[in-house]
This record gives C-alpha cells, sequence and structure tokens, in this order.
C-alpha cells in the first residue's frame, strides 16, 4: 500500500490541479446552466477564446505584465460576450432547452470558425509567466511550478465563489430564482437583470479560464468542443445550482483523468464516461443537486 | 434533469439529420454519374487534377502545407505537367473518412478529373481504394502512411509520394540499438492505426539490433490533454530514452509535458520527425530543443535541389517547407515525368509510366526511387536546434536507404 501511495502521489497531486482547472472552467457553466437554466454550448468557445487571448497577448514573449494582460482582456471580452449571449437568448427563454442549446452551438459554431480565421489553424503553445515555468522537485519527482499555482488560483476562486451565491445579496438573488422565478419577479426583481449578471459573470470566467489553462491546453481549433465536454461532465456529475458540487465534480474527474488513467492504463479512454454513468445511475440528479432546482 | 438529457440528445439527433443532408447528394451522384468520358488523350490537352487536403479540422494545417508544395511546383514550371496545362480542383478531405470519401467522389464523379493528388489520412486513403479502382483513375497520395495502402491493399491504380509509417519508425529504431540505449527504451504513440504501426516497427527494427523495450503505454487518441500519468509510467520504467509518435495538437502537449515534468534532462527523448515538422515546432518552443526524430526530409537539408527549394519557398510563403510540402512538389515532379511519355490519362497509362521514372535524382529530399509504388527512400537523423531565433531540424547523420515494408 505505501509502495503504491509513493508511486502514485505525483499523480494526485496532479489530478487535484487539473480538478482545480476543471473547476475554474466548469463553474461558470454551472453558474449559467444549474442557476439560470440556460444551457449554454458556446461555454467553450469562450475558454477557447481566452486561451487565444493569452497566445496572441503573452505567448511570444512569457512576461508578467502580458500574462495579467490576457486575464483582464478576457475578463473584458468574455463578459461582453456573455451581454451578448444573454441578449440572444432572451426571446427563447419560454421555449425550453432544445431552441436554447440550437441557438448556443451555433453561436459556438460560428465562433470557432471565426476564432480560426483570426489566429489560424495551427497549433498554438502558450508558456507559463516568468518563475512559473520551472519545475520544483515534490515527492521526490519535478513537478511543474505553474499547476501547483493553479491549486492556489483554483482555491481562492472557489472561496470566493462560495462567498457571493451563499453570502451576499446578489448570491440570495440568484439562488432564489432558481428555486422560484415567478415569485422574484413577483417581489419586483427584474429577472433579466439577474440573468444578464449571470451570463456576463459566467462567460467572464469562462474566457479568464481560458488564459488561465493556456499553459497546460494551448490553443487550438477543436479544443473548444474538448472542453466543453469536460465542463458538461462536471455540472452533471456535481449537480445543478451547486458551487461545493461543481467543486467536488471537479476534483473527482481530475483525479479520474490523472490517478485513473495511471493506475488503469488500459482502460483510460472510457473511465471518464464510466463514472458519468454510474454518477448518474446512481444520483441521478447529481451529488450535489440545490433543492429546486431542476 | 430529465428534459435536460432529452434536449441535448434532440439537438444531436438533429445534427445527425443535418449530417446526413449534406451526404445524401454525394450518394445521389453515384447513382447518375458513371463512367464518363475521362478526360483527353496523350497530347497536348489539358490535364484535370484532384488534390484532396483537409481544409477544415486537425489537419488543415497539414492540407496547407500539401497545397503550397503542389501550387509552387506549377508556378515554377509553367502550369504544366508534361505537355499537359493544368488545372487543380481542391476536395476538402476533413478530418475523417465520412468527408474524405464524399470529396473524392465528388472530384471523381461531379468534376471528372483525371488524376486524384493528395489524401493525409490513411483511413481515408483506404476508404477511397475501391472507388478509385472502379474508376480506373490514379490516386498519388502525397501523405497517408499506413504500409497496406500500397502492401496489403495495393492497386495499380494506388501511388504514393510520401512514406511508410515503418520506414519512419523503423529508421529510429535501427538507429538507436546502436546508440548505447539498448537495455530500455520506452514506447508510446496514441491508440490509433498509425500510432500502433509506428510502434510495431520500431520495435520490429530495434529489437532486432538487440535493444529492449522497458515499458509501452497507447494514451487514448484524441482525448488525452494532459501526458502526466504516462510521463511518470516512463519514469517508474527506468528507461534509457523514450521513442515516441505524435503529430499535431498531440505532439505540442506531449514534448511541452516532457519538458516541464523534467524528463527532457534526464531520459531523452527520440521520435518520427512529425513530432517536431512544420507549425507544431514553434508552438513547442523550447521544450523541444534537443529532441531527435527521423524523417524523410529537413528544410536543412545540404543538397542543391533542396537550397533551390527552400530559397524559392521563403520567398513565396515566408516560411521554412515541410515534408509534407515536399511530398506534393514531388507529386508534381513524378507526374510531369510519367505524363511526358504516358499514353493517356486514364489511370492504366499513368500507372505504367510512373513504373518506368526510375530514379527521382531532383527531389529536395534527396535521390528516392518507387519501390512497390511507394518511395524508397534516404531517412535523416534531425535534431531540434534554435538559429537566428527560429527553430530548426538540423540534420546529424544519414541514416540510409530504408525499402517501404522495412
Amino acid at each position: 500500500m505505501l509502495s503504491w501511495l509513493d508511486a502514485n502521489l505525483v499523480s494526485i497531486l496532479n489530478g487535484v490541479a487539473i480538478g482545480f482547472l476543471l473547476f475554474i472552467l466548469a463553474i461558470g457553466l454551472s453558474l449559467i446552466f444549474g442557476m439560470m437554466d440556460v444551457l449554454n454550448l458556446a461555454h467553450g468557445a469562450l475558454f477557447l477564446l481566452g486561451a487565444y487571448l493569452a497566445w496572441a497577448i503573452a505567448g511570444g514573449d512569457p512576461s508578467w505584465g502580458g500574462f495579467l494582460l490576457a486575464i483582464a482582456v478576457a475578463a473584458l471580452v468574455g463578459l461582453a460576450s456573455g451581454g451578448v449571449l444573454a441578449v440572444a437568448v432572451e426571446p427563447l427563454r419560454r421555449r425550453g432547452h432544445l431552441d436554447q442549446a440550437l441557438l448556443t452551438l451555433g453561436v459556438a459554431l460560428v465562433a470557432a470558425e471565426l476564432l480560426a480565421l483570426l489566429f489560424g489553424r495551427d497549433v498554438r503553445g502558450i508558456d507559463p509567466p516568468p518563475g512559473l515555468d520551472r519545475g520544483v522537485v515534490v515527492l521526490g519527482d519535478q513537478y511543474p511550478v505553474y499547476r501547483l499555482a493553479l491549486i492556489g488560483v483554483g482555491l481562492v476562486l472557489a472561496v470566493v465563489a462560495h462567498l457571493v451565491v451563499e453570502r451576499t445579496t446578489v448570491g440570495s438573488l440568484i439562488r432564489a430564482t432558481v428555486a422560484d422565478r415567478d415569485m422574484v419577479s413577483a417581489i419586483g426583481v427584474a429577472q433579466h437583470r439577474v440573468r444578464f449578471a449571470v451570463l456576463g459573470l459566467g462567460s467572464l470566467m469562462a474566457a479568464v479560464a481560458g488564459v488561465l489553462g493556456g499553459p497546460i491546453y494551448g490553443a487550438r481549433p477543436g479544443l473548444d468542443a474538448t472542453v466543453l465536454i469536460l465542463a458538461l461532465v462536471v455540472v452533471v456529475i456535481g449537480g445543478l445550482g451547486s458551487v461545493r458540487g461543481a467543486l467536488v465534480a471537479a476534483l473527482l474527474i481530475g483525479q479520474i483523468e490523472s490517478l485513473g488513467r495511471a493506475v488503469l492504463a488500459d482502460a483510460a479512454s472510457f473511465i471518464l464516461f464510466g463514472a458519468l454513468a454510474i454518477v448518474l445511475i446512481l444520483w441521478p440528479q447529481g451529488l450535489f443537486a440545490r433543492q429546486g432546482a431542476r | 434533469m430529465n428534459d435536460r438529457r432529452f434536449s441535448r440528445r434532440g439537438a444531436l439527433g438533429l445534427l445527425g439529420a443535418a449530417g446526413a443532408a449534406v451526404a445524401l447528394p454525394g450518394c445521389g451522384s453515384s447513382v447518375g454519374g458513371g463512367s464518363g468520358d475521362g478526360g483527353g488523350g496523350g497530347g497536348g490537352g489539358s490535364v484535370k487534377i484532384g488534390l484532396i487536403i483537409p481544409q477544415a479540422g486537425v489537419y488543415a494545417p497539414v492540407g496547407a502545407d500539401l497545397k503550397r508544395g503542389w501550387d509552387l511546383w506549377l508556378e515554377r514550371n509553367g502550369g504544366k505537367l508534361g505537355d499537359h496545362p493544368v488545372s487543380t480542383v481542391v476536395g476538402d478531405e476533413g478530418e475523417s473518412p465520412q468527408t474524405g470519401v464524399p470529396a473524392v467522389q465528388k472530384l471523381i464523379q461531379n468534376d471528372r478529373c483525371d488524376i486524384l493528388v493528395g489524401v493525409v489520412s490513411s483511413s481515408t486513403a483506404l476508404g477511397v481504394r475501391d472507388m478509385v479502382i472502379e474508376s480506373k483513375k490514379l490516386l498519388l497520395i502525397s501523405n497517408a502512411g499506413a504500409v497496406d495502402i500500397t502492401g496489403k491493399a495495393a492497386s495499380p491504380y494506388l501511388w504514393r509520394t510520401s512514406f511508410t509509417n515503418n520506414q519512419v519508425s523503423a529508421a529510429m529504431g535501427r538507429h538507436l540499438a546502436s546508440q548505447g540505449f539498448k537495455d530500455a527504451v520506452y514506447t508510446i504513440a496514441p491508440d490509433y492505426a498509425a500510432g500502433a504501426e509506428s510502434l510495431a516497427a520500431f520495435a520490429k527494427a530495434f529489437q532486432a539490433g538487440g535493444g529492449t523495450i522497458a515499458g509501452s503505454a497507447k494514451p487514448p487518441f484524441g482525448k488525452t490533454q494532459d501526458y502526466q500519468p504516462f510521463l511518470s509510467a516512463i519514469r517508474a520504467s527506468g528507461a534509457k530514452a523514450t521513442f515516441c509518435f505524435f503529430a499535431g495538437a498531440e505532439a505540442v502537449a506531449f514534448v511541452k509535458q516532457y519538458s516541464q515534468f523534467g524528463l527532457a534532462g534526464a531520459i531523452p527523448l527520440y521520435g518520427t520527425g512529425f513530432l517536431t515538422e512544420g507549425g507544431v515546432l514553434p508552438a513547442q518552443g523550447d521544450a523541444a530543443l534537443g529532441v531527435q526524430t527521423t524523417l524523410h526530409y529537413s528544410s536543412e537539408l545540404d543538397n542543391q535541389a533542396n537550397k533551390d527549394f527552400v530559397a524559392a519557398y521563403q520567398a513565396r510563403y515566408n516560411e521554412a517547407p515541410t515534408c509534407y510540402a515536399v511530398q506534393t512538389w514531388d507529386a508534381a515532379l513524378v507526374l510531369n515525368r510519367a505524363l511526358k511519355s504516358a499514353g493517356g490519362l486514364d489511370g492504366d497509362s499513368v500507372s505504367k509510366a510512373l513504373g518506368s521514372v526510375g530514379t527521382i535524382d531532383d527531389s529536395p529530399r534527396g535521390p528516392w526511387s518507387f519501390d512497390g509504388q511507394s518511395p524508397k527512400q534516404k531517412f535523416y537523423l534531425r535534431k531540434v536546434d534554435k538559429r537566428d531565433g527560429r527553430y530548426v531540424n538540423t540534420v546529424l547523420a544519414d541514416l540510409g536507404e530504408l525499402a517501404r515494408d522495412a
């Protein structure tokens, strides 16, 4: 047992790092999809947009200034895109998920093609900012510092997201909207404003996640679909409308993708969806579904 | 929850329906088309070439290079193959046979192309085989590397100007066995046909030279973004060197992570040339420095034909050429020779003429010849280096000639 642990400690650590990256990626989708009931299939395209921005701004000559600027630009562009999306889905509010899915899927396809036109179809590599591009010896093996930093950033964001949703007025409005939309309207809150804010904030998180994930995943055509599926899996496993659920699910998927692949190398291609299937059979609402969220 | 799942499935259904609608016109034309007149005869009439390259999807950058090589040769040779003025129709191969096969069908039946050139993916090449044979057109493959295309599935209508996966990997297997890594090399490639073929050919050549494989891994193709579990396995295996086959985005991710996790300094990385060829190299950046690969070409090759080619390519596209561009350049080169003597543009005449082109001595890759309709050619050991701020594959050694089924 001890030697097994020793051999796989790096995989476990890496699972935590990947888990936090997935959390940053999925929390926006969880907010939008779980809380506002809008199925945003353009989430992956926003992530890819962030990754390309990181490459365009900080790719040539990695510096802290460039990296932080990329985060700021991605946040602004993400917020604006979220606003556009909110306007676009507004007329479809009463028409069910299929119409929303078709609209946002269309937006995602157009966005992916525009990104390919803008940034080319080559694979782009993004280096971490100076200081984080090294490796440190952790548990006897070299491990990239950037991934350790990602764990810290993910932790901070998880705490912030939890506090915002559970402890602030905005958060209580969001929770109330999830529980009973009509009642929130009846007490005089403009529902579309909540929707606008959540879509904007969620899209902002997606674009920022793209910058933060850049040094690990790079930027390339097709990455949008890959991360969208991962984010959907996290949201489905975590349950709708729960920051805690998204965090636990993301960390779980991180372990499956890292430790799972190390231990069950032969089953590497199915364990992710195998785990998803098991969760759906045992807990059809997800692990931490919020009461009232459907 | 239930209604959400329903909507996602509904969306998928609609997508499927849209896909079917796109595929249908192709099927219709297979009924209406049939045996056309098949182009002009031998003397001076124009020749219509169908260039099959991916213009979208993961192989799009390879497709772009293939097109550049083809265009450049024609531009510099008066737009003629033999005495025939050339018109080129481009078909979009896409990512898989689902898009590649209809594209080829359209080039044959709607566009009535005389000769087909291109095809990046081996599964597309094998998927169009029967259609090409039935239409008696010649298909000159300028990338797809499966041995079977000119082996088990060989036909007089299928020729190739690129390489076989076996050749590229066997060259490295032979080399590493002679380099003091005999006792332990770890091998890794994605779990699809080309990856498996590559690892098998490497192992065969490496073991024939007395080498021992320390371990092997096959990460899921297209589903692996993070190679940490595999990198830990390589470290734990006690390997002295790693041999890998990766291309495109996976090549970038693997090489970068190999360096980030500190393996690059301890266990040298070797691979097939696609690992560091073309657009992936600047994306890998410093992480690729020192990586050694085998390939039938490098833009750094020191021969006159290559110097002229590189200069022309640089002037035209402001970039160093890749092996992909050379493969279509050479396709034009051999077709030019063949069409000078061919009795017609039909597959049988062109195939016969290709059989007698002999040694191609003015190719940028160095002299090569057809051996069983696929190149018998030299392979080079290359090492990634940085020169004047650019990453290049410098040539370390000439590893000698290898046959297609090496």
